[in-house]
């Protein structure tokens, strides 16, 4: 579903250049669970946000569910975002001026889904996530865990074929971790969800089917785990 | 989708609540002072335009010829003949209308009499302006000599109720006439208001020389209603061969052309016979300033706006990895500013309706919203949706073109250099605006404030005049004796004119010494009696006043200096000048004094005594006794004189500072909109500084941690502000300066552009914009640095 060829992305400064990524290579399928794992400035986040689109690389070919994504417009990329991908922020930057209920909801209003399609979506990943009585609450009423459930929530309302979460715990006490990690797993599982996620945290990444190791912009390791 | 975005943008507001209320309480000033303008310039606008057929009435102008082939005046009297000459040879006249100007005169029901406003006209009228009846025929309401029509509230001053129908008022103390009609008031913005109306052939009844068909009286309007499809250029072409055809022909005859009756009063000034504009010039200006304090208000909310798109970047950002595009983030945008704005006009509304009583009062006006018309509404959404997107769209644009994975890492830059320097130049453009008033208020304060203590050339105070009526215009004599030995004045005169008014104009006139065959130049006539210097006190240059010494003075004339410079004379008492065909001799010459327009030279007068041309009486109170002693006597013997009449005295000063009214309202408006305009700058600019200041908290925490003082603290905050409106005044002073010399231009006699009015804006421009701001560096510089830091 991912193929990465020869990914490159440095920034140039004073004429020197500063290499984040240099010829990444790697292939992720359908249904797998990635943990990308390394030092801090190797590279990991960049990593995500080109598989994610949210940056370009310098050079390299990207394609996306077979689609070549280097040079897709705003256009077509808000409708991958729509369709496909969903994300999850270590700050999980969920919208302070909605309620719980309606930061669900907003990527389904974007994806132009009907109302009663649209209640019961939102009604079942409340449901699923055990946050009926936290509908009505605004983010700063909640605590971190609570937070990054919605953030998780809201990525999976539009259902999508891959999530990409950056550090989803890294603000977290280890037990909402480790409850955040399971329903990772679980709906990687259950539900067929590729999931890629950044982690500092080795305890994390065996939650994964795959782990990355990436230091100064290149994969040092690609280890297969065996559940 | 919209629903979310409207509960968004009220949480939004709620959330913030410091620049929502800047935001709104800027807009609703801006709105409201946008809507208080529109609503004068509808007012103007609309003038004389309420009849159906407001596009084809026409009145007849006449251009007067001056100097050298070219036009000296123009204006709208005409001469008795010219409305039956258009009527029977142009096919394209439907209705002529002759009227006179209007008058004060007395109508009594019995023993209550009134002063009302008079005019007589032809039954036409009533066909070209579509007057409502309440009662009566309009068809048949002028027919009868001896009959009025009165307008609802005059029917109500003198009988209490609008059923007066076929009852009987007395004109003047002389003719009865009977109510043929009962009319709606007219409305305030006509040219042609009257409180009651009465029919042309008892006009003609009264004075001879209205029945007379004439070319030499231009006392007359006439009024002529086309065709709607008459092509008003060929129609002129025929009037102008018409009149030359039928009216006797020489150097000093005035041709005519019809000109659409409602732009008379705002394209009314005219040059060379062309229409040159008029108070539509003002109108501009108003449409102008409105715009302008609504534009800043707008400035304002995009200044906050963009100067909060950190916080914003971070939602922008999340919902474009949401699936947000551009659109649908734009359109959340304008959402929340058409949300503020519209929260903003029903503030203004609230506050219009608060001020207009008083705005009324001020400027003697009675405007109004009319709440019921689709057309007041349909403006007050069109400004409403203008407003909301020209103040939204910036923010919008600007918000909406994040990249999203910037914003996410907070590499919004808020200090980069693009939009930083748009917000100081929105700023900077505010308080040019704001600055350009200011000087604007104080040049038209210094030169209302020159013409009025220009000298008017007498002693205006004590001096008094009233209108002669009655029996006043037999008797003067006798009033007089009366008034003299009852010891109220000391001195009087009659006299055709009253003192601050310009008297007729004329051009026949004669001169020894003439260069050509003909006078061009226009005089000013006005017919006095005995007395006139010694009661108003003019200077007199040469020679002496009119004396009942020196019987042959009844052949004698006064005349102003620009006169005897016109003619030539070195030595002017005794010259001969011969006037309307009579020969007459110079036996004083006074200075020039002010009257009429207190804005410009006058032309030359020539006053001579004749006591049949009766029109005012001029008196000079005797300062011996208390004023009220004087005017009670006055009173009391002009009531024995006079009974049917209620005496009218007026104080001369009083007249002269009536003439300063238009511009007096010029000055209250740029005061009251200049002022406007400040505040809301200033509210932006507060807005700024909190802004900025809660953005630094953290790096304010620093410092002072570091050892920084409160005044440090204060000037570092204060300082890049402040510059901003240090560079406002370098851009705005020369242009004020500019503008405002060009608008002294305008009047003859104007004052300077005095230099220190330049510091003196410029130092109260800054002193309010560093209050405005230390206020907030001060609170900010005062925080205790561990709150400061402990936000991280």
């Amino acid at each position: 579903m991912i193929q990465l060829t020869n990914i490159e992305k440095y920034y140039a400064s004073k004429g020197v250049k500063n290499y984040v990524l240099r010829l990444v290579t790697t292939t992720i399928n359908q249904g797998e669970f990635v943990s990308v794992m390394g030092p801090s400035g190797a590279g990991k986040s960049t990593l995500l946000n080109i598989i994610g689109m949210l940056e370009e690389p310098t050079y390299g070919n990207y394609h996306f569910m077979g689609e070549d994504v280097t040079s897709l417009n705003e256009r077509k990329r808000i409708e991958l975002y729509r369709n496909h991908i969903g994300f999850v922020f270590q700050a999980y930057h969920l919208i302070d001026e909605m309620t719980v209920y309606e930061n669900i909801e907003a990527p389904l209003l974007y994806k132009k889904v009907g109302s009663a399609e649209r209640a019961s979506r939102i009604a079942d990943l409340l449901d699923r996530f055990n946050i009926v009585a936290k509908k009505d609450l605004f983010p700063n009423q909640l605590s971190g865990g609570q937070q990054q459930l919605v953030g998780i929530a809201r990525a999976l309302a539009a259902q999508p074929s891959i999530i990409l979460a950056d550090e989803p715990t890294g603000n977290l006490q280890s037990a909402q971790a480790e409850e955040i990690m399971s329903l990772f797993k679980k709906l990687n599982e259950e539900e067929g969800i590729t999931i890629i996620q950044v982690t500092h945290s080795e305890k994390n990444a065996q939650y994964g089917n795959r782990i990355l190791h990436i230091a100064d912009g290149l994969i040092k390791e690609d280890i297969k785990i065996q559940a | 989708m919209f629903k979310l975005n409207l509960k968004i943008a009220l949480r939004n507001l709620w959330k913030n609540k410091t620049s929502s209320f800047i935001n709104v309480v800027g807009l609703a000033i801006g709105l409201a002072a946008c809507l208080m303008l529109l609503l004068y310039v509808t007012y103007e606008w609309n003038f004389d335009k309420q009849a159906k057929n407001w596009r084809n009435v026409y009145v007849a102008m006449t251009n007067v010829p001056g100097d050298g082939n070219k036009i000296a005046a123009t204006f709208n009297g005409t001469t008795t003949a010219l409305g039956p000459l258009l009527k029977a040879h142009l096919p394209e006249v439907k209705y002529v209308a002759r009227m006179d100007y209007g008058k004060k005169s007395l109508i009594a029901n019995g023993q209550n009499s009134y002063k009302k406003d008079s005019k007589f006209a032809e039954p036409d009228l009533l066909k070209m302006y579509d007057y409502q009846f309440i009662s009566g025929d309009p068809k048949t309401a002028l027919k009868n000599p001896l009959s009025a029509i009165l307008t609802e509230s005059t029917a109500k001053t003198l009988f209490g109720t609008t059923d007066a129908l076929n009852k009987v008022v007395r004109y003047q103390d002389r003719e009865n006439l009977t109510i043929t009609g009962v009319i709606k008031d007219l409305p305030e913005n006509s040219s042609n208001r009257f409180d009651f109306l009465m029919p042309w052939s008892f006009y003609e009844i009264l004075d001879r020389d209205v029945k007379d068909l004439n070319w030499n009286n231009y006392s007359f309007v006439t009024m002529v209603l086309l065709d709607q499809n008459a092509d008003i250029d060929l129609v002129n072409r025929k009037v102008d061969g018409l009149v030359k055809a039928n009216a006797p022909q020489n150097a000093q005859s005035q041709p005519h052309f019809l000109y659409q009756a409602s732009k008379l009063h705002l394209f009314g000034k005219f040059e060379n016979g062309k229409p040159i504009g008029g108070n539509i010039e003002q109108i501009y200006l108003f449409v102008g300033l409105a715009f302008g304090i609504l534009l800043i208000a707008c400035i304002n909310f995009m200044n906050m706006a963009t100067a909060k798109s950190e916080k914003r970047a971070k939602e922008v950002g999340i919902k474009k990895t949401i699936g947000a595009n551009r659109s649908s983030l734009i359109l959340q945008f304008l959402t929340e500013s058409m949300v503020l704005t519209f929260i903003a006009v029903i503030l203004a509304i609230a506050l219009l309706e608060l001020s207009l009583p008083a705005f009324n009062r001020l400027l003697n006006f009675n405007i109004g919203i009319s709440y019921f018309r689709v057309t007041s509404w349909l403006g007050i959404l069109g400004i409403v949706s203008a407003t909301g997107l020209i103040a939204g769209s910036y923010p919008a644009f600007y918000l909406s073109s994040f990249n999203p994975i910037q914003t996410l890492k907070r590499k919004i830059n808020a200090k980069g250099f693009p939009n930083i320097s748009l917000r100081q130049v929105l700023v900077i453009g505010q308080f040019c605006f704001a600055i350009i008033l200011i000087i604007a208020t104080l040049v038209i304060y210094r030169q209302i404030q020159y013409i009025k203590n220009k000298p008017v050339g007498f002693d205006v105070n004590a001096l008094v005049e009233m209108p002669q009526e009655g029996e006043l215009k037999t008797k003067f004599d006798l009033f007089k004796t009366q008034l003299l030995k009852a010891g109220a004045v000391t001195s009087m005169y009659q006299s055709s004119v009253s003192l601050s008014h310009h008297g007729r104009n004329f051009m026949d006139i004669k001169w020894d010494g003439m260069t050509k065959p003909a006078n061009t130049v226009m005089f000013n006539q006005v017919a006095t009696s005995y007395d006139f210097i010694k009661t108003n006190g003019i200077k007199l240059l040469a020679g002496r006043d009119f004396s009942e010494r020196f019987a042959s003075d009844t052949s004698a004339i006064m005349v102003s200096a620009s006169a005897v410079k016109v003619f030539g004379y070195k030595n002017p008492i005794g010259k001969k000048v011969t006037l309307f065909g009579t020969n007459a001799h110079i036996i004083g010459v006074f200075d020039d004094y002010v009257w009429d327009s207190p804005y410009k030279s006058n032309n030359p007068q020539v006053v001579f005594i004749n006591l049949k041309q009766t029109g005012t009486i001029t008196m000079r109170l005797n300062n011996a006794n208390s004023l009220q002693h004087n005017i009670e006597t006055i009173n009391r013997i002009t009531k024995a004189f006079n009974p049917a009449y209620p005496t009218e005295i007026s104080f001369v000063n009083s007249l002269y500072q009536e003439k300063y009214k238009s511009e007096q309202i010029l000055g209250i408006l740029s005061n009251l909109f200049g002022g406007l305009a400040i505040f809301v700058s200033c509210l932006g600019l507060f807005g700024l500084v909190a802004y900025s200041s809660e953005q630094r908290t953290k790096e304010f925490g620093v410092r002072k941690v570091l050892g920084a003082s409160v005044a440090n603290l204060m000037q570092l905050l204060s300082l890049s502000f402040l510059k901003m409106i240090a560079v406002a005044i370098v851009i705005a002073i020369p242009i004020g300066y500019l503008s405002m010399v060009k608008w002294l231009n305008n009047f003859e006699y104007h004052t300077e552009f005095s230099w220190w009015i330049m510091p003196l804006a410029a130092i109260g421009t800054l002193t309010i914009a560093l209050f405005t701001v230390s206020f907030q560096a001060y609170k900010t510089a005062k925080a205790n640095p561990v709150d400061a830091l402990k936000y991280e």
